[in-house]
């Protein structure tokens, strides 16, 4: 008994000195439960000898499951690579082919982690390399996935069938090609895998490879006679590189199967293909050598003309064709502007010189640039007979028939095959029609998209920003035909003859039509074309650089920003702007608007002396003694580039200009009545010259002027010898303008020239000439809010109208339904300003003094406009007879003579 | 998807105004005859896939306008042309003397090696004739074109005017006569050139042409 008690004793003690000496439990509890995950640890560290000695004498089922996924200690250690444990516990019986709840095996895993000692050990103690898991993958398909070549090596000997399918259909080699394992694809090749076998859906080892873009892979598959085929969708390899943009892969195909480069150069009519992927591919294999460079381009060229043929053929759909043409002409161009791999010839740019091998690949392109010339011709011809033989119907049934053709095709999409049936309708429609001014109409838009192809060709010979002569040419010879289109529909502008934008020999010959355009659809255009080649900032919402934040100290809010804004460079500013407050949390758009809206107050602020105020006080202009501040030039110039910057966001400023320096940005000359804002007095006496003979009244006044130069009276000539020429009856206009320069342009030129200086860093000076000055004094500093009671309680009336008078009546309904915009014309037109002043309406100034908005009777003759007198804010209404009429001629008013004055 | 074919060629339709031009190509692509068809203005497009010995080919044809005043535009589209339907109307002399010009037109605008087939359309009215099958043949001979004559309003001859054009054009890239890959030959390989490789020989014999021209 004691003795028995002694030996438990010492049992005991044993265990607790092992125990403690160990620092854990050496005995393994009764259930298997809470044993396996005293053992689980164990294994994950491979601590065999503690393992082995707490399953000795146990009664632990090895093969116990356990966990949520149902896996025994021979998963644990296959997975952890635990080669001893494993051992272990195969000896003691293990079965190496218990599956999980996933069915995965021990070699699955073993597999998948790369564990090759383990993965051995399970062969050794037979192991089925041929079991497959719930999702059908094997444990070749676990080692293609994650490129094991070495392991693979050793397993493929013992699988069954290297082709063995997941319940996708898909092999280990489908999956080693998709992830580009290369040496593992080969493993798989040699141990005899179906380099063609497709999946469920048609796909094979190729298309996986190129579906990714391994390029690598793919020169495997296909100098191992891998077949090129689509899948079940008709989906081809080639479709999958273009549309990851895998250049490479694309190269490879072709290389392999050289007719897939038509196919290529095909795929740029299809506009459901992206275009910068396609390009992208296209790029890469123009470089690979100078004969692809040639080949790509001159492909290109063909596709091209043959699109742009397809456009000008009436009954094609105009959409359609036009997209694609200027779609692959885009193409071709950005790869031309590349350049060739090996850059030899890479100079010769000119047009004209056909003799190198780069131009050459214009060649095909200049059949439809001939036929283009040939219908322009054609057209102007239409027009002379036209102009001679208004009543000529020569192609009244041509008209019938195209219409008719056209009606086809809008109607073939959405109803099946409509048969053509003769609406009589219709032909009576185009009976009236009927003549070569439909042809033209018909034809305008899609010459223009062929024009503006012929542009981006002409264009992308040439260095950055020179129109080519060719095109300058071109423009120049058919100038009637293309004023005629653009005066017919303004839309051609808009849409296709954005040259006009980058040429301004081009632009002056069309400006006066697109003055003529409402001003919203400049406005588009105009930021349509300042916003090209930005990266889409309003899309994305990048997140800001600690480092382009500009950090602005409200107590000197002009310099810090002067600071700040130099330090950025001009890419970074169009970019974004990002600004906080020294000491401020905020940041955003509000932030941003505050900014411009702050500075610009500061800007006029009168302490820097930039600015003038104009003579009503509303208005401000560079001050001519800016001087006494001695940086005053670089503050204009950085004056400008606020401006600028808040146009080309969209930021409204908190200034209002003169006229006349409107017109400066502008480069508009001024007039003298453009003096009137600074000294209406002095403007007043220039009119009075004008508008009386000057002949007898002894003036004496010479080209010249006296001023004031510190003091100093001195003479300064208006023109060389000015002080010697008299001021005459038939000279005195000439005096006018040039007294008028002096007085608004000489005296502040370099503070102009600053200001544009800056200006010009983000508005190109051929884009903001869209607008009058009237406009630009909206774009920069918005619509004022006019109040029509205020407008109408401080009116008076005189010749004969009095508020009773139906017409004023009429008057003031007309205004209250007019638009916004459209009352801010009509303030223009009336007062020359904009603007409401300070306090409203009571407070319009005159040309001397407060001058209250006035309206004067004008007896009505048939199709008479109102007109104005600015100086004396009066609107001189025609008494008209109708309400309608009244509407109808002020709106015209409104619309054509809100500038360009001549003097009533 | 776009179709499949072995090779692409350009074709013309040419000649006088009024001769069916717009209508041959309308029974060929549409296989029914155009009611109410006007005179074309510039150039009109049209293109059907067919089969020739065997290979298919995509015809991509240009109709073009007979009318003077569009001469210069249409003459613009004869470079890279592979062949050319030069039309006359049988039941007009006159449409029929104009051949020459459009004849000389062809030839030296287009590239030399166009195959051209001349085709005295509206045969459906024989009682109007003005030209004869045998003077027409004749003038074909000297000239070395194909000849046949069409009737775009029953459909006659119209589908082998076409194909033995296109035959034509094939056997001469057979015989090496015409080289595709040279610019401005007015033929393109199209993508199905590489499925033939892939496809067991026999399949595409199959379908054997039915035209016996």
């Amino acid at each position: 008994m004691m003795e028995r008690a002694m030996e438990q004793l010492n049992v005991q003690l044993n265990r607790l000195t092992r125990s403690l000496r160990r620092a854990r439990t050496v005995e393994l509890p009764e259930d298997n439960e809470t044993a396996v995950y005293t053992l689980m640890p164990m294994v994950m560290a491979d601590q065999h000898r503690s393992v082995s000695e707490l399953l000795l004498n146990s009664k632990f089922d090895v093969n116990y499951a356990f966990g949520r996924v149902k896996r025994s200690l021979l998963h644990i250690a296959a997975n952890c690579g635990s080669v001893e444990c494993l051992v272990l516990l195969l000896k003691r019986g293990a079965n190496p082919n218990y599956q999980d709840i996933s069915g995965c095996t021990p070699l699955h895993l073993a597999a998948r982690n790369g564990q090759k000692k383990c993965m051995g050990k399970l062969l050794e103690y037979n192991a089925d390399v041929n079991i497959c898991n719930n999702e059908g993958l094997t444990a070749i398909h676990w080692l293609a996935v994650n490129g094991r070549t070495e392991l693979l090596h050793d397993l493929v000997q013992h699988v069954s069938n290297v082709d063995v399918e997941d319940a996708m259909g898909q092999t280990a080699l489908h999956v080693a090609c998709q992830n580009g394992h290369k040496t593992t694809v080969l493993c798989l090749l040699d141990s005899g895998a179906d380099i063609n076998r497709p999946n469920v859906s048609g796909a094979t080892p190729l298309y996986f490879a190129c579906s990714h873009g391994q390029r690598d892979t793919a020169q495997i598959l296909l100098s191992r006679g891998a077949k090129y085929l689509a899948d079940k969708n008709g989906i081809t390899p080639l479709d999958l590189c273009v549309q990851g943009g895998y250049g490479e892969t694309c190269e490879i195909l072709i290389q392999h199967h050289s007719r897939l480069f038509q196919t290529l150069i095909q795929m740029t009519q299809n506009d459901e293909i992206k275009e910068n992927m396609l390009r992208q591919v296209l790029e890469h294999v123009s470089q690979q050598s100078d004969s692809h460079y040639q080949r790509i381009l001159t492909s290109l060229a063909e596709v091209a003309t043959t699109n742009g043929h397809k456009l000008l053929s009436l009954s094609s759909s105009y959409e359609a064709q036009m997209k694609s043409l200027l779609r692959i002409v885009r193409i071709f161009c950005h790869v031309f502007r590349l350049g060739p791999s090996t850059p030899n010839n890479g100079n010769d740019m000119g047009y004209n010189g056909n003799k190198t091998p780069r131009s050459q690949v214009f060649k095909p392109l200049e059949l439809l640039w001939h036929s283009l010339d040939e219908w322009l011709v054609l057209i102007s011809t239409e027009l002379d007979r036209n102009r001679k033989n208004p009543s000529s119907s020569s192609s009244s049934s041509e008209i019938a028939s195209l219409l008719l053709k056209q009606r086809e095709v809008d109607h073939s999409g959405s109803t099946p095959k409509l048969p053509s049936l003769l609406d009589p309708q219709i032909v009576m429609e185009t009976e009236v029609y009927a003549d070569g001014e439909d042809v033209i109409s018909m034809t305008a838009n899609r010459l223009s998209a062929v024009i503006q192809a012929f542009y981006m060709c002409c264009s992308c010979q040439m260095p950055q920003g020179m129109t080519s002569p060719r095109f300058i040419e071109f423009v120049c010879n058919h100038d009637n035909v293309l004023k005629c289109f653009v005066t017919r529909n303004p839309k051609i502008i808009f849409n296709h003859f954005h040259f006009l934008l980058e040429c301004p020999e081009l632009m002056s010959r069309f400006m006066h039509i697109i003055k003529g355009q409402p001003f919203k659809d400049r406005c588009e255009w105009f930021y349509e074309h300042l916003l090209a080649g930005q990266p889409d900032s309003d899309m994305v919402h990048r997140p800001v650089n600690e480092n382009d934040i500009l950090l602005i100290h409200r107590d000197s809010i002009f310099r810090s920003s002067c600071e700040m804004v130099s330090k950025s460079t001009n890419e970074k500013l169009k970019q974004g702007i990002a600004v906080r407050f020294h000491g401020e949390e905020g940041m955003g758009q509000g932030v941003v608007r505050e900014w411009f809206d702050i500075l610009s107050n500061e800007i006029i602020n009168p302490d820097y002396a930039l600015f003038t105020q104009s003579a009503d006080g509303t208005t401000f202009q560079p001050n001519s003694n800016s001087s006494v501040n001695p940086d005053h030039l670089n503050y204009f110039r950085f004056a400008g580039q606020i401006l600028g910057l808040a146009l080309y966001h969209r930021q409204l400023v908190n200034i209002y200009f003169t006229r006349s320096f409107y017109k400066h940005i502008l480069g508009i000359p001024v007039n003298y009545q453009d003096v009137s804002s600074i000294d209406p007095e002095y403007a007043k006496n220039l009119q009075w010259i004008l508008d009386n003979d000057i002949s007898d009244l002894g003036l004496e006044l010479t080209f010249s002027v006296e001023t004031d130069v510190f003091g100093a009276m001195e003479e300064v000539p208006l023109k060389p010898g000015g002080t010697s020429i008299l001021v005459t009856q038939g000279n005195k206009a000439e005096y006018v303008q040039l007294v008028t320069e002096l007085r608004m342009t000489r005296a502040i030129q370099p503070q102009i020239n600053a200001f544009l200086q800056g200006f010009h860093t983000f508005i190109p000076p051929s884009l903001i000439q869209l607008f009058d000055e009237y406009e630009l004094e909206l774009l920069l500093s918005g619509m004022p809010e006019i109040d029509v009671q205020d407008w109408c309680r401080n009116t008076e009336y005189t010749s004969g109208y009095d508020p009773q008078e139906p017409v004023i009546q009429w008057f003031w309904e007309v205004v209250k339904s007019l638009t916004q915009e459209e009352r801010v014309l009509l303030l223009q037109f009336v007062t020359g300003s904009s603007r409401v002043p300070h306090g409203g309406f009571a407070y319009l100034m005159g040309g001397s003094g407060l001058q209250k908005f006035t309206v004067a009777a004008v007896p009505y003759t048939s199709n008479l406009l109102p007109t104005s007198s600015t100086c004396i804010n009066m609107l001189k209404l025609p008494e008209y007879p109708s309400q309608e009429i009244l509407r109808d001629r002020l709106l015209v008013a409104l619309h054509c003579g809100s500038y360009g004055y001549t003097m009533a | 998807m776009s179709e499949t074919y072995d090779f692409l060629f350009k074709f013309l339709v040419i000649g006088s105004a009024g001769t069916g031009k717009s209508c041959l190509l309308h029974q060929f692509i549409e296989n029914k005859f155009k009611q109410d068809s006007n005179h074309t203005i510039g150039v009109e497009f049209g293109s059907r896939v067919v089969n020739v010995g065997g290979k298919t080919v995509k015809l991509q044809i240009w109709d073009t306008a007979g009318q003077e005043r569009f001469r210069s535009v249409t003459r613009s589209y004869y470079r890279g042309a592979a062949g050319a339907l030069l039309v006359y109307d049988i039941t007009s002399r006159e449409t029929y003397n104009a051949l020459t010009n459009w004849l000389t037109d062809a030839r030296t605008l287009a590239s030399p090696n166009i195959v051209i087939i001349l085709c005295g359309n509206k045969k459906d009215l024989d009682a109007d004739r003005e030209v004869t099958f045998l003077e027409a043949s004749r003038f074909a001979q000297e000239n070395e074109l194909m000849f046949l004559e069409t009737s775009a309003l029953t459909g006659e001859n119209v589908e082998e005017g076409f194909l033995k054009c296109a035959r034509t054009i094939l056997n001469k890239i057979d015989s090496g006569e015409l080289d595709p890959e040279r610019m401005g030959s007015g033929i393109q390989y199209g993508d199905a050139s590489l499925r033939q490789l892939r496809q067991p020989r026999g399949t595409t014999t199959q379908n054997k042409q039915q035209c016996n021209c």
